[in-house]
Parts: C-alpha cells; structure tokens; sequence
C-alpha cells in the first residue's frame, strides 16, 4: 500500500477507478458493453504512445508540443509514400522523418538552449505546414493491395478480437519501463529531470539524454500514427491536431511532474484512459463534441492539483 | 616536498568575455595535501576550481596533471581522471534513491541476454555499507530518496562516493554551509580522513580559522589572483585574515577607479 502511494501512478489509478464507478452508475451509452470497451481501449492504446513519449521528455524536465503534428505528418509519409516505397519501406522512411524530427528539435533546444515549449510549439506549426503542402488538403488511401499486407495487419488488425494497438502499447510499455527503471539510460534520464546540474557535476551527458529522449518521443508518436492509419488506412489534414494536448494532459494526469525526474509509465496509460473516457462518455451522451476539451482541462487541473497536494503529503520538493 | 605536485597549475588566465575572472594564477597541488581555498565571494576561488573539475577551459596557461599536459577540458574526463568535486547544492538527485546517485555516471551493470542492465544488488550492497561507514542514521537504506536525507548526511553520501571510486583528488565547496555543529565536526574528519588515504584535498571556504585548524597549506584568492600561498605551519590564521582584508580594500579602491 505504501509504494502505491508513493508510486506516481497513484493519482490516476484512483481516478480511473473513480471514473469507472461513475460511469457504471450513471450508465448512458452502455460502458460495459464489448463495443464501447473496445473502442475505448483502441483510442486509449493509441493515445497512451504518443503520452509515453510525451512522458519521456516531460521527465527530463522538458516538453513536446509538437506531437500531434508529427503523428499527423509521419501518418501522412506512411501512406503517401507506400505506391512507391511498399508498406514496409514506408513504413521505415515515415518513421525516419518522426526520429528526423524529433532530433532537430531536440538539438534545437539543447545546443541552442532554448525553452522547448517554443521549439517545439515552432515544431508543432511547421510539421502541420508541411502535411498541408504535401497533401494539399486531399484524402489519400491505400491501395486495396496495401490493406492486406500482412505488415499492415500486423500494425493495425486484430488478434483474438482485440486490437493490435493494445498489444503494440502492452509491448512497449513493459520495454519502457524497463529501460526507465532497469539501465543506465533509464538512471540518467531519471537525473536530467531531477538535476540538471548535479547529473552533469556527474559526467552524464544530458544534452545526449535530452535529445534521446526528443527522438523517443517523436518516433513513439509516428509509431501511434502509423498504427491508426494501419486500422484506417485514411489520411486527412487534420490528422492529429489537438493530439498534444490530449498526451500531455494524460502524461500529467498520470502522475509525472512537470519539474522533472518523476513519473509512471502505467500512470500515464491510466492518464490516457481517462481522457478517452471522457471524451467517448461526453459523445455518447450527446454532448456537443466541443465540451469535451472543456472537461479534459478541468479534469487536467484537478489531477495536477491532486498530484502535486500527493506528492508534497509523500514529501517530494515540488 | 619533493615530489612531482599532483595538479600544477601553471599562469593560468581565464576571460569570461571582457571581465578578467583569474589572473596569472600558478599553484602546486600534491598529493596527501589538506589545502585550504580562502577568499571573498568573487575572488576566483571557484572559477579556479571550474576549471581544474573541467567545467571553464583556460583562456591561457597550462594545467599539468600528473606530470602531463591537460590539453581537453570537460567535466567527464576530469571524473574519468580521478578529481571529485564536492558542492554544497550539486551532485545529489533528490528524485533519485541513494543507491542510485551513488552510481550516477558510472553505473554497474549485468548482462542477461547480452543488455546491460542496472546491477542493482551491487548498487545497493556498496553504497550501503558506505552510508553506515559514514554515519548516516539506522533507519535510512540505499532505497531512499536523497530527498530525505540532512545536509550533514548528503555531504557523507557525496564524500563516501569519493572514496569509493578511489578518487585523486577531492575538491570540497564549502563544504560544512548550513550544518549543524556536530555535523560540520564529521565532514572536517572525513576530510583529514581523505587526506591521510593519500588523497589531495582542495578545501574551500571562508572561514580561515576553521581551515587554517585542518589544512597543511592554505591559498588565497583576492580578486582573481593568488595573493597569498603559505603553510599553516609558518603563519597563523590571524595574519591569514590580515591579508584578506587588505585585499577586500583593494578592490573597493580597484572599483572605484
């Protein structure tokens, strides 16, 4: 009991269990039902990648507001670049301009020592700009060959009725918090966050692990878009937008402090969950669509004041 | 001593910009040697500490380390050469458990299945038994977080990470601001500790008494230049404190101009 409290994820483990019992009670669209379920889980998976990655740089004290625009633009290379590249060739090359991305901005504000929130708020418009440029506002869809490809499937289908994108984010969240907790990246990654200056009085290199930690984010970001594009093999310019909000809300709902070196890998798929909840429950229930963001940043403002009230009553300096 | 000093700091200039931060600085450090650091704020004392920990290349001059040429400056090869640098408010993460911090930078690792992952037992077994060595209290494991330790106990966990990498050269930063008593009694010992391992000991601070008691030698800053160099066994600490208020006026008058 006492490491779940002190754990980061505590916060979001008592407001999904919150969430859940509210939703069972006051029952609208029929939560508990397979198709709801599925959906929501499908959403959260996707959602809860590019939040991990968020969380990622939100650990080394830093943020990434250009996530959306990257999960839209690496979606947009991985199907616009398939007549010619074949799916898994796209799928390389998408992913290489996500990991481009994310390591320029990383440097950007590393070698350049400016703030991230404007780096990457340039970021955000730019990679927007260009899928406008490349598309030029059309739709494009894959080829009824490409659908089938067995890669495809294996991004964007099912197994046992369940879809690939919750396995991928089962997958990669045991990956990451292994490589959070269990290595030398992990331990350094954890200090940058904590103490910048001590970790360097220390010989870590935290320029390196800050654009590492950029490039994660980036890369886990186009991997959640090419896995949506996967199950919906269809572009459009909007792809994405608003996506960073919603990553970094459920990062901080989650659990992990935007002062660094604090955070739960499990929090922010919880965090995640939360926010797809909301959204899904807001629709079911008829809501305008648009109140949905009002009700994500209220929830924001709520979790992070709990956070923060938790982490001062565990004894954390924040 | 006739031996080869440890670090020789040689007509060591350093430029931030235009403002001129040491001036000509040459200083001999050996091995097994308490030297005490003395000077106002701003004399330099600290930017000559940069520099020998790596962080400010010299604008000109030479530093010699063991006898050879210092020729790249950075903070990760002066750790890789064996120099520790102890500060007041840097070298802990409070997010971080002792364990942790003990090993960040050079952490040890275990191979399963050919990835190296953190070797948390040796982590753990080390760097407590450091931290009993070094007298922290009962209750505080290698698990905690250094949050919760005092600032008597973070000064032990840095120093007892010096000694276990068998570290050169130990620089402390003012290193017993903010204790207690007692506290600052045990940080002094472990220094004269250090020191008698055949260490050498850079020890900065203000207070002359305090380190004219433990120091073999003490420097002084003024201004950016050495103005003083001499064993504690040839002058007391009160003529010590003369030179430093001579050398406060100076540069008031030195301001002024």
């Amino acid at each position: 009991m006492k490491y779940l409290v002190r754990s980061q994820g505590f916060g979001a483990t008592v407001g999904v269990i919150a969430m859940l019992a509210v939703f069972t009670v006051i029952d609208f669209s029929g939560w508990w039902t397979v198709q709801t379920l599925s959906n929501v889980t499908q959403f959260t998976a996707i959602l809860a990648l590019v939040a991990l990655g968020q969380a990622l740089v939100i650990m080394t004290k830093e943020i990434d507001l250009s996530v959306g625009s990257i999960y839209g633009l690496t979606g947009v290379a991985f199907i616009t670049l398939e007549p010619s590249l074949g799916v898994p060739g796209s799928l390389v090359v998408a992913l290489g301009i996500a990991a481009a991305a994310g390591f320029l901005q990383g440097t950007a504000v590393v070698k350049g020592e400016l703030p991230s929130m404007i780096v990457t708020l340039g970021g955000l418009f730019a990679a927007r700009g260009i899928i406008y440029v490349w598309t030029g506002g059309s739709v494009h869809n894959f080829s009824p060959d490409a659908r089938t490809h067995a890669l495809t499937r294996l991004l964007g289908g099912e197994l046992f009725g369940i879809a690939a994108a919750i396995y991928w984010v089962g997958i990669i969240s045991v990956l990451l918090s292994i490589m959070l907790w269990g290595t030398r990246f992990g331990n350094r990654l954890l200090a940058t966050g904590g103490s910048r200056e001590s970790a360097e009085s220390r010989g870590v290199r935290t320029d390196r692990i800050k654009t590492a930690a950029f490039v994660l984010c980036s890369l886990l970001a186009g991997f959640a878009g090419i896995l949506t594009l996967c199950n919906q093999p269809q572009t459009h310019v909007t792809l994405g937008e608003n996506m960073e909000l919603e990553a970094i809300s459920a990062a901080v709902i989650g659990g992990c402090l935007l002062t660094g070196g604090r955070g739960s890998i499990l929090g922010v798929i919880l965090g995640a969950l939360i926010v797809v909840g909301f959204r899904y429950e807001l629709i079911a229930l008829g809501a305008p669509s648009s109140w949905y963001i009002t009700f994500v940043g209220a929830v924001l403002i709520v979790a992070v004041i709990f956070n923060q009230k938790l982490a001062r009553f565990i004894g954390h300096s924040v | 001593m006739t031996q080869q000093p440890l670090i020789q700091v040689k007509n060591l200039d350093l430029y931030f910009g235009a403002f001129h931060a040491l001036k000509n600085v040459s200083v001999d450090f050996n091995a097994g040697e308490l030297i005490g650091l003395v000077g106002d704020n701003g004399a330099g004392k600290t930017t000559l500490i940069r520099v020998l920990c790596g962080i400010h290349p010299p604008t000109k001059g030479e530093v010699f380390f063991d006898g050879k040429k210092v020729e790249k400056f950075h903070p990760k090869l002066a750790i890789d050469q064996g120099i520790e640098t102890i500060q007041q408010s840097v070298g802990l993460c409070d997010n971080l458990s002792i364990a942790r911090n003990f090993y960040l930078g050079r952490e040890p690792v275990k191979r399963i299945l050919g990835i190296p992952f953190l070797d948390f037992a040796k982590m753990r077994e080390k760097s407590s038994r450091v931290i009993r060595q070094f007298g922290l209290r009962e209750n505080v494991s290698a698990d905690d977080e250094v949050e919760r330790l005092s600032g008597g106990e973070r000064q032990s966990v840095k120093i007892g990470r010096a000694v276990e990498f068998k570290n050169r050269v130990v620089i402390m930063d003012e290193p017993t601001n903010h204790l207690s008593v007692r506290e600052r009694e045990h940080v002094n010992e472990l220094a004269v500790q250090l020191k008698e391992q055949g260490l050498l000991v850079i020890y900065i601070t203000h207070d002359i008494f305090q380190v004219h008691k433990l120091a073999d030698r003490i420097v002084i800053m003024e201004n950016g230049e050495k103005v003083a160099d001499a064993s504690t066994d040839s002058i007391s600490a009160e003529a010590l404190e003369d030179v430093i208020r001579q050398g406060g006026r100076l540069v008031e008058k030195q301001e002024a101009v």
